[in-house]
């Protein structure tokens, strides 16, 4: 007796339904807005055909609060507390923004010491915020040791924060024309500790995570974007560069004392959620690097320029200043009129609303476990997209 | 007798005279209830990170509480932690998330947002102010964000609440939620120190004491003793 051995094709076609098509149906799936991937409350609306992604539509505007609308009836010194609650994780990047435009537009000079300070303090803030990615990434792929380790930095970084700013989360640290405090006498020494340290974090992330087989099969080769494309879609930060364009506003625009240091601006090369995972791990590297040049020699000097009661009025006329945060360009687009101490409109380019809409291009042709590792490499801050 | 178990906290049987009936056997429940929340992934912004997120991590832990069990189903949830501002498209979704929780099901509302709108109380057009307005919340946990040691502190007041039957809600009746606010002179250190002094006392055995205790160990002693003397 023979046994017939065939493949499962050969199977199909044997089958006697071979000739009657079969066919699948497309549906549409709500994710969110309340959901775990979602981070936040986004909605993302899925056009499914069994498990693949055929179409994105991402829905944003649940937790929209009309903060450009109210600025308008704030005084500059007062919007600042607004960006902490943009883009949370990168408070103090966000009011470095507003601080710099207004400083631009005023001509108001600060001396050194403040500029060493802003830019320690960002960095920091950029090492927590890439820790506590890391972590929530881990967690999104099923890794939930992950999450602890990248809050247990988070912790550490965040107690050095607390003792200078006095808040853990929404910093309003960075003043037009100064600081809100000076930083604590044991500040540098602390900070001087904590380098070695993240850096040892650094290499057991690498070992936790990157190394892992299921991780990789994850991330590589999914999603893959190039530079035209994300450069067409107005993408900013680290998703930018994991496409291989190397635009820092760091790097380009040198604000603070970027200049004096020496920095890498890490991009990828093929443009995948592997890549983007990859540039942000390089970054933390870079950010300590640029502490470890600074920290030694803060210089002398005072934190404020100016009084805090002054009162700001903007020249008539257009305003524009951007920093680079943990997710990418920020920028704030002042109208004044000249004559009250508010703007007379505002507008927050937010680096998160323009990345979230490289789902719709790159997660087509993916399946749904695919889309929530490609989400997540995007690292969107929602309240940070609907504003 | 006289009390629905199965509907608390929704339905209580009045007696004559306006009492209400709370049995030995509530008091169980309640215990039981107060010790195993769970609570639901909700978190619109800024709070949520500190809320839900540090809180569930290693370094504030939130299983101390018993309440680590974060679900994403609402169905398997039955403790909502507001965290953050309700503006009015997600309202509606808000309500039809709490109602597809699982009864009996308790809300905190955490951060200057949810209790009152917050910093976006003036001039904004789309914020809920206060999202009392929405579901019935039971216990505030004002800042912003509130710390993590601050939440815990609405978590037990909560927890003390469930155990005194104090969130039995009677249909149509709107209570006023609890304000979970430190007492004035505690700070947070105080509760830290507190919380880790208590940790240390129910995990440090004096092995030596302990062993003394036990009723072999006067036998043990006459051993070492006739052993050593001979
Ligand atoms: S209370 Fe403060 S920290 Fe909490 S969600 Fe509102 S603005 Fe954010």
């Amino acid at each position: 007796m023979s046994v017939q051995i065939r493949t499962l094709e050969e199977h199909l076609h044997a089958s006697p339904q071979a000739d009657s098509e079969l066919t699948t149906q497309e549906y549409l799936v709500n994710m969110g807005p309340q959901h775990p991937i979602a981070h936040g409350s986004l909605r993302v609306v899925l056009r499914l055909d069994g498990e693949n992604v055929k179409f994105v539509i991402p829905v944003p505007g649940y937790v929209h609060r009309g903060v450009e609308k109210m600025c308008e009836h704030l005084t500059y010194r007062q919007i600042i507390p607004y960006t902490d609650r943009l883009d949370y994780l990168s408070a103090i990047m966000n009011n470095w923004a507003v601080a710099k435009t207004v400083e631009k537009a005023l001509g108001i000079e600060t001396n050194a010491r403040i500029e060493t300070i802003r830019t320690i303090m960002s960095e920091l803030q950029r090492l927590q915020s890439h820790a506590l990615w890391w972590g929530v990434t881990g967690m999104d792929l099923g890794a939930y040791t992950a999450f602890l380790y990248g809050f247990r930095e988070r912790e550490i970084i965040g107690e050095i924060f607390e003792e200078t700013i006095g808040a853990r989360l929404t910093m309003n640290y960075i003043q037009p024309g100064g600081l809100m405090y000076d930083i604590q006498p044991d500040f540098a020494a602390k900070v001087k500790k904590l380098i070695p340290y993240l850096h040892g974090c650094i290499a057991q992330y690498e070992t936790l995570l990157s190394g892992n087989t299921i991780f990789q099969e994850r991330l590589r080769n999914i999603g893959v974007m190039d530079g035209a494309e994300a450069l067409a879609l107005g993408c900013t930060g680290p998703i930018l560069r994991a496409s291989g364009v190397p635009l820092d506003l760091r790097a380009t625009e040198a604000y603070g004392v970027y200049d004096q240091v020496n920095f890498n601006v890490v991009v990828g090369a093929v443009g995948d959620s592997w890549d983007r995972y990859y540039v942000r791990l390089h970054e933390m590297r870079e950010s300590l690097r640029i502490i470890e040049q600074l920290i030694d020699n803060v210089p002398e000097g005072d934190y404020a320029t100016l009084r805090y009661n002054e009162e700001l009025i903007l020249p008539e006329g257009l305003h524009y200043g951007q920093t680079e945060t943990a997710r990418g360009a920020f920028g704030v687009f002042i109208d004044s009129d000249g004559k009250r101490p508010h703007p007379r409109r505002l507008h927050f380019r937010s680096p998160s609303f323009n990345n979230m809409w490289v789902v719709t291009r790159i997660a087509a042709g993916w399946r749904i476990a695919d889309f929530i590792a490609i989400q997540s490499s995007l690292d969107l801050v929602i309240p940070d997209i609907d504003r | 007798m006289g009390v629905a178990l199965e509907k608390l906290p929704g339905i209580v049987e009045r007696f004559p005279g306006g009492s209400v009936a709370v049995t030995q056997l509530d008091q169980a429940i309640n215990l039981a209830r107060s010790n195993s929340l769970w609570p639901l992934m909700f978190g619109t912004k800024c709070c949520a990170i500190e809320m839900l997120m540090a809180t569930g991590a290693a370094h504030h832990d939130l299983a101390r509480f018993g309440a680590e069990v974060a679900r994403a189903s609402v169905r398997q949830a039955d403790l909502m932690v507001i965290a953050g501002a309700i503006v009015k498209k997600m309202a509606p979704r808000m309500r039809l998330l709490y109602e597809q929780m699982a009864e009996p099901r308790y809300v905190i509302a955490t951060g200057s947002c949810a209790i009152s709108g917050g910093p976006f109380m003036y001039n904004s057009y789309t914020i809920v102010r206060g999202a009392d307005e929405i579901v019935p919340v039971d216990v505030y946990v004002p800042g912003c964000p509130p710390r993590p040691e601050a939440f815990f502190w609405g978590l037990m007041t909560l927890q003390k609440m469930i155990r005194e039957g104090e969130t039995i809600r009677e249909p149509g009746i709107r209570r006023k939620p609890v304000m979970a606010a430190l007492p004035e002179d505690v700070s947070m250190h105080d509760i830290r120190r507190e919380i880790c002094s208590a940790l240390i006392e129910d995990n440090v055995v004096d092995v030596a004491k302990a062993a003394d205790e036990k009723p072999w160990a006067r036998k043990v002693r006459e051993w070492i003793q006739k052993s050593s003397s001979r």
